[in-house]
């Protein structure tokens, strides 16, 4: 059944939501919960598009601001994780993306605490009480074929190249060239991994 | 998209729980909001107050772990997501101070640190302890300055002063005294720069 039929709602969901009109959805994919878009308020076309054959599942939360745009790569696995995004992420084809990982184009909060202040002191006028951007972001880029274990952070600005591994709980700062085993906080190069290990895509 | 308002507006003050009955030993202060309904699922601290908050905090998803002698201060305009506090002893968190997703702050070892204890501790836990007394275990308070910065994924741990205006990289784990204004990073968390 298409989605405009199901009213934009998942069958199976728990949560009494909807998918956003601006979320596009490619194909087969599978969204394990309309609870992901939580604190969804992105007005880009798309806010989020995830492509053929991609995989969201529960505990994934998509914190995208007025201008962020998150695009999920096709046969993409998004175990979990939180997108903060003011600007762009995008999640290459075939990555998987393990639980409890954030990956954030945006600090949000201004760095001088003077400036941070005032930005604290509009919380409570806001709608729903929410912490909006001060600080500039910088896009994201996770690669084609990059796998990153659990409780990563992917810091703003950052690229990983394609076919790279992060190490579980590692954070990364900097970027992370192709073929690149990295882990440790902060994540720090391993080895590289050989081209033939990867096996042919689909 | 167009944001969705709180449906009643006065329903933000004085300070409130939105999600439940707020235990009688937590103090908020004026246009304090507490939201999400695990936020007391681990509170059991009998001190009185408990948890005192400034005015205009907001607590979005926060976890109240509090032991039975456990005390949390949090100053005005502060602003916490999904942030689990686990406090056997004393929190003081100042004002100005962020934290964010998934951070966890704990004050206390959990378990102690010498492997006899630790059998004891583990008996003590277990079904079949009943009455037993747990043996001592470390803990510190947690003392964060305002104008603090932590971001997600952070752990903090017992005995940790963070000073004024320090800047907590995502991820980071402190195991010691961060200076004012200091931006730390990794595990364990190094100073790298100033704000």
């Amino acid at each position: 059944m298409s989605l405009a039929a199901l009213n934009r709602r998942l069958p199976w969901d728990w949560y009494q939501g909807s998918i956003p009109a601006n979320v596009e959805l490619e194909g087969e994919t599978h969204l394990e919960t309309t609870y992901s878009f939580l604190h969804y308020r992105s007005e880009e076309t798309p806010g989020v598009r995830l492509g053929n054959g991609s995989t969201v599942y529960l505990g994934t939360m998509f914190d995208i601001g007025p201008r962020g745009q998150v695009r999920i790569g096709q046969y993409a696995l998004v175990h979990g994780a939180w997108i903060i995004c003011d600007a762009a992420v995008e999640i290459g084809d075939y990555a998987l993306i393990s639980w409890n990982v954030v990956l954030m184009d945006s600090y949000r909060a201004a760095r001088k605490p003077a400036a941070r202040r005032r930005q604290l002191e509009a919380v409570p006028g806001s709608p729903r009480r929410r912490l909006e951007a001060a600080a500039a972001a910088r896009p994201i880029r996770i690669g084609r074929n990059v796998w990153i274990g659990f409780d990563c952070c992917v810091l703003p600005g950052v690229t990983i190249g394609e076919g790279s591994v992060v190490g579980a709980r590692s954070v990364v700062a900097e970027d992370v060239p192709a073929y690149t085993l990295v882990a440790g906080n902060p994540a720090r190069r391993i080895r590289a991994i050989a081209n033939d290990e990867i096996p042919e895509a689909i | 998209m167009k944001t969705e308002q709180f449906k009643d507006p006065a329903a933000t003050e004085p300070g409130q729980w939105l999600d439940g009955s707020l235990p009688a030993n937590v103090q908020l202060g004026h246009d304090t909001v507490i939201k999400g309904d695990q936020a007391f699922h681990r509170f059991q601290s009998k001190r009185e107050p408990a948890v005192i908050i400034g005015e205009h905090s907001t607590m979005d998803g926060v976890h109240f772990a509090l032991g039975t002698e456990a005390r949390v201060e949090i100053g005005d305009y502060c602003f916490f997501s999904n942030a689990i506090l686990l406090c056997e002893q004393e929190l003081r968190i100042g004002k100005y101070v962020v934290i964010g997703w998934n951070a966890t702050i704990a004050d206390t070892d959990f378990h102690p640190l010498s492997p006899a204890a630790r059998i004891q501790d583990a008996i003590a836990c277990s079904p079949l302890g009943k009455g037993r007394r747990r043996p001592p275990i470390a803990a510190q308070p947690v003392v964060i300055d305002d104008d603090v910065w932590i971001g997600p994924n952070v752990t903090i741990l017992k005995g940790v002063h963070i000073g004024a205006g320090a800047f907590i990289e995502p991820g980071a784990l402190v195991t010691r005294a961060v200076p004012p204004r200091a931006r730390v990073l990794g595990n364990p968390a190094q100073v790298v720069g100033t704000v």
